[in-house]
């Protein structure tokens, strides 16, 4: 079951899933783009749901764990890609608002700790499970812009270290990447941003803020792609991981070095 | 398969962790460099390999002569054209009888920074030309997760251990812009014959300890300290260091991961 699964990194995770041959819940908030994943994950491991939630919605989420029960029976693996990078506008504000706050918690956290909740009686049940929580190097560090982002994403780290110590007894291990510079419809806004807020980047288009920060910021001075972060997904869901619990690996190209 | 073609040197791949970690790359399709300084049990390992239907040759070798682990790179372009993985496995826990001193002595503060910290600038320096001048590599360092935080005790092997990491990511940065990933894998409690004489040496030093095996001291800690209450494997660590070394964590670099149960957080 992944979260955001209808597009971006979401999407590339349910197609390498699909790959491995796992049958694939896609939840996500645009049915349409959800849709045409599910598609997409039919068309190479033959099963795939799924199911309009918001994650912020405890009511939805229920119904989403009831749904993946019906159509392709309990989750052996959860991941909670699902994430905002603020409120309504925020890529063209300078400053976080208290909805900004608001939001990247609700959803980022809270919509998070949901998600984990109506779907660990699953797997408590059968003493097995793979939760798989996506994070962001934003996480590993506070930054001058996005402060909420960041810290909502360091809470993301955090829950994964205590959903971790919690499920571990049932054998069920939860991890966090932290994925690094990937051009997303996310980024873009985010390069929009600095291009305001930060004299070094004026003047210069998103893509431009992007390039320049994988020239000065990433040791290996590539962007990272979904597939990166799909890889390591399947790695962590696999038998290969199953002594693997608590972790929160960067996938940055060495970005942060932990 | 992942290391179809491929060619990987594992040093102190005769006995324990390097062992695993060699049959694991073995498996998945790679020829197998044992570096070793104990030819009996490396022989052992390469036949195990050859079995399996990938090669495999022994080279003695000593990772804390930098003369060695040349040596060593060169035998492996040597035997099999090309070297695409190194694993600086061989570590120590102190020098010579350090399981019946309480209280490390100089050599064995000497030993374990001689194994397990210039054992892995040697075994990198060896080979980092050649990666570089390929565009491709991949270095996978075995720390522990004694290198994650200091304790009481065992103070020489945890402060190698993290000097280990340190220099782990000193070289994922100097190597990066070159297509070459470096990487460390921190085991947790593993039944291996180091974790033997850390077992002997707890038994011998410390009183709550005292009378009970080895295996039961492991045994105990697992219970005391692992999350996942089981303790880990040589293949779990072969497995986090065979997706470490493939091109599927090509984007992942510096990084340590703990193999380890959820002993530690990271």
């Amino acid at each position: 079951m992944v979260t955001g699964g209808a597009t971006g990194i979401g999407r590339a995770i349910a197609l390498k899933l699909a790959d491995k041959g796992a049958s694939v819940m896609i939840a996500d908030i645009n049915e349409e783009a959800a849709e045409k994943t599910a598609a997409e994950v039919r068309d190479i491991s033959g099963n795939s749901a799924t199911f309009v939630t918001d994650v912020t919605n405890v009511a939805a989420c229920e119904g989403l764990a009831q749904a993946t029960i019906e159509n392709l029976g309990s989750a052996d693996f959860l991941v909670n890609n699902a994430g905002v990078a603020g409120s309504a506008g925020w890529q063209s504000r300078s400053h976080s608002t208290e909805e900004d706050w608001k939001q990247t918690y609700q959803v980022n956290v809270i919509g998070m700790s949901n998600v984990t909740s109506v779907f660990k009686p699953q797997m408590t049940k059968r003493r097995s499970g793979r939760i798989v929580n996506l994070a962001s190097i934003a996480g590993r560090e506070g930054r001058p812009s996005l402060a909420h982002y960041s810290a909502s994403k360091a809470a993301v780290i955090s829950l994964t270290q205590s959903t971790a110590l919690e499920l571990a007894r049932f054998n069920i291990t939860v991890n966090a990447i932290c994925p690094g510079l990937l051009w997303t419809p996310m980024w873009e806004q985010v390069g929009d941003r600095y291009a305001h807020d930060n004299p070094a980047f004026k003047g210069m288009n998103p893509r431009e803020v992007f390039d320049s920060m994988i020239a000065e910021r990433i040791p290996m001075q590539k962007e990272q792609t979904p597939e990166d972060i799909a890889d390591t997904v399947a790695f962590f869901v696999s038998d290969d991981a199953k002594n693997i619990t608590g972790q929160a690996l960067n996938v940055d190209g060495g970005f942060f070095m932990r | 398969m992942d290391f179809e073609g491929k060619t990987a040197v594992v040093t102190g791949g005769a006995r324990g962790i390097g062992r695993g970690i060699a049959l694991e790359l073995a498996q998945r399709g790679s020829n197998v460099v044992i570096a070793d300084m104990d030819g009996d049990a490396a022989r052992d390992v390469v036949a195990e390999i050859k079995a399996g239907g990938t090669q495999s040759y022994f080279c003695e070798t000593d990772v804390t002569q930098q003369w060695s682990t040349d040596d060593m790179v060169e035998t492996a372009l040597e035997e099999f054209g090309q070297l695409d993985v190194l694993v600086n496995n061989a570590g120590v826990g102190g020098a010579e009888g350090f399981k019946t001193r309480k209280t490390p002595s100089v050599d064995d503060w000497q030993s374990t920074f001689d194994v397990n910290v210039f054992g892995i600038v040697n075994g990198t320096q060896s080979v980092e030309s050649y990666m570089v001048d390929r565009g491709y590599g991949k270095i996978v360092n075995i720390a522990s997760i004694a290198g994650r935080g200091g304790r009481p005790g065992f103070a020489t092997y945890g402060a190698s251990k993290a000097a280990a990491i340190n220099v782990s990511q000193a070289w994922a940065y100097k190597l990066a812009p070159h297509g070459v990933n470096v990487n460390t894998v921190c085991p947790g409690l593993i039944w291996t014959p180091l974790w033997e004489s850390i077992g002997e040496w707890r038994s011998s030093t410390d009183q709550q300890s005292s009378g009970l095996t080895p295996r039961q001291i492991f045994q105990r800690t697992v219970a005391e300290s692992v999350p996942l209450g089981r303790e880990q494997t040589v293949e779990d660590v072969g497995k986090a260091v065979a997706f470490l070394a493939s091109d599927r964590a090509r984007s992942i670099t510096g990084q340590a991961l703990n193999v380890d149960g959820g002993i530690r957080q990271n």
